[in-house]
């Protein structure tokens, strides 16, 4: 456990000593405060039946920008290391691989919550300056949170897998983002034409994010997709896992 | 120390380490040397736990390297070829990360980190950032970064690849010190390095360990012929016809002359030393002698001549 807090420290060292952690705060919380102004102008303007938070979140603009943070944010974990081949001064110190991946992962996680804190200082200061409700029950806030965290936690893990996989970081990229943006539009299968019977249908849409997002903006946090994004970062984490072992499998 | 037990590591089409077995001892600083691609950096690679063998057995200080690669890991202290290090971090700073991942706390850190940078000379840089370092301090801190936790085996891949003269006999003084306390498994293509430091020499090549000895063993193998040089003012036919006439004496070839000095090169017929009888002779001729020696062998010959290059 010492050794992981070890670790955890170091990669915050470097996350936040670097700046492109900052340039990633920077940028999302400008592209962020920036369609929070425009959907607030927009629901000004037209009226709409859902909440502040519900609209934020349903914007196909949040979930563009969402796409690209992954791949910032891991593309370098595992691949930069394989490059500078500091992985091997990493695994032949007293260092259970485990304890390396959930550092990275851990550490990352942090970020990725540094990253999000501003769009909820946003309703906050919104209802402070206007007097109006951002969601209609406070519940909206909490699954906003929650929803953004699992989808995150699982997210950032298909990041550390891939970035696994390769010494080079544009792969890593680009292998993230095609995981991420797939599993998100599992949810949209139906609209690209795809002719499935109606209960497989059902059942991607089970896994399909945008259903997750629906519910937990509008305050209804159901166990299922907690269930399910935490197991499914746990599986990626093992992987990931995996092959760094596998180095040391008898060949 | 370490023990290796016909230790064979495969990758896809081809053998890196084909079935070696060697042990190490306590307090022994053991040169591991052979051409590029010889299997060197692949068998340090298994010793320190980073690669699994596809056969045999390695263990260090009584652990297995794969069942028990934790144990081992605590015992040894590692810098791979080309020192791999953190760019983004301050050299102290790097060196107490290291110290407390290899298991050190609180002030024993702290401790350790000023003590491998004393010992490599890293004060006056402790502050600055790895990746602004020159090729000869990055050596040197891979070096404090492997002796920071005091390990019993220091296993060390190329330490003074990419050194100037200087740097590599900075860091051949520093090994030589380390000696005194650390077993050393030591791979390098610096020959006389190895010749001034080593108790013990392990050639390898093509996967497999070609000789294992003392580096004077191996040179002395290469003595039992021995040529010698003569430079005498006489004429050179003469010179020869007299040297050849001498029991011990296989050949002699005339190699050059200049200005009425003839140097000819004799070649013994077998281990035996004959500079005593050719002064002799010249004595007796009265050919003026200008230069009379033995080549000696050295550890390269002996690396030529094992690993057939």
């Amino acid at each position: 456990m010492r050794q992981f807090f070890i670790l955890l420290r170091k990669e915050l060292r470097s996350f936040f000593l670097s700046p492109l952690a900052y340039v990633i705060i920077a940028l999302f919380t400008f592209l962020n405060g920036w369609l929070f102004s425009s959907i607030v102008t927009a629901m000004r303007l037209r009226v709409n039946q859902h909440s502040l938070v519900y609209n934020l979140f349903d914007s196909g603009w949040f979930w563009m920008g969402y796409f690209f943070l992954f791949p910032l944010l891991t593309m370098r974990l595992f691949a930069e290391e394989k490059k500078m081949g500091t992985l091997e001064t990493l695994f032949t110190a007293p260092v259970r691989s485990a304890q390396v991946v959930m550092a990275k992962y851990f550490a990352t996680a942090i970020l990725y919550i540094v990253i999000m804190l501003p769009i909820f200082a946003f309703f906050f200061l919104f209802q402070d300056i206007t007097g109006e409700l951002a969601a209609f029950q406070s519940g909206s806030f909490y699954g906003a949170a929650a929803i953004l965290m699992l989808v995150g936690l699982f997210n950032i893990a298909i990041g550390c897998f891939a970035s696994s996989l390769t010494s080079n970081q544009l792969i890593a990229a680009m292998i993230t983002f095609v995981g991420v943006v797939l599993h998100y539009f599992l949810g949209f299968i139906h609209f690209f034409g795809a002719k499935l019977p109606t209960e497989l249908l059902d059942k991607v849409t089970y896994f399909s994010t945008v259903e997750h997002r629906r519910l937990f903006t509008e305050g209804l946090v159901d166990t299922r997709p907690i269930v399910y994004y935490l197991s499914s970062a746990i599986v990626m984490l093992f992987l990931t896992h995996q092959i760094l072992e596998r180095r040391r499998w008898k060949a | 120390m370490i023990s290796v037990r016909n230790l064979t590591k495969r990758y896809a089409g081809h053998t890196a380490v084909d079935d070696i077995s060697f042990e190490v001892d306590r307090g022994e600083i053991v040169g591991f040397l052979g051409p590029n691609g010889a299997g060197k950096s692949t068998t340090m690679r298994i010793l320190t736990c980073f690669l699994s063998a596809t056969r045999g057995t390695a263990s260090v200080g009584g652990f297995d390297v794969f069942k028990d690669s934790i144990e081992v890991r605590k015992r040894i202290g590692y810098m791979p070829e080309n020192v791999p290090l953190y760019d983004d971090m301050r050299v102290k700073e790097y060196l107490h990360f290291r110290a407390q991942l290899k298991g050190l706390r609180g002030r024993s850190a702290r401790h350790a980190t000023g003590e491998a940078m004393d010992t490599c000379s890293l004060q006056e840089v402790r502050r600055k950032m790895i990746g602004t370092l020159s090729k000869g301090y990055r050596q040197r801190v891979g070096l404090a970064d492997a002796l920071v936790n005091k390990p019993d085996l220091l296993i060390l891949d190329e330490p003074t690849n990419g050194l100037d003269p200087n740097q590599i006999r900075q860091v051949r003084e520093l090994i030589k010190r380390l000696g005194e306390r650390h077993t050393i498994l030591i791979s390098t293509h610096i020959l006389s390095e190895v010749e001034m430091t080593a108790t013990r020499v392990i050639i390898i090549d093509k996967g497999q360990i070609k000789a294992s000895d003392t580096p004077q063993n191996l040179i002395r193998r290469l003595h039992s012929s021995g040529t010698v040089h003569l430079e005498v003012k006489a004429a050179p036919g003469q010179v020869i016809e007299k040297i050849e006439s001498l029991a011990d004496v296989k050949t002699a070839i005339h190699i050059s002359s200049a200005q009425d000095w003839a140097s000819i090169d004799i070649h013994p017929c077998s281990n035996v030393d004959i500079r005593e009888q050719l002064f002799a002779l010249s004595r007796e001729q009265n050919w003026p002698l200008r230069e009379l020696y033995r080549d000696t062998a050295s550890l390269e010959d002996a690396f030529v001549n094992i690993t057939g290059s």
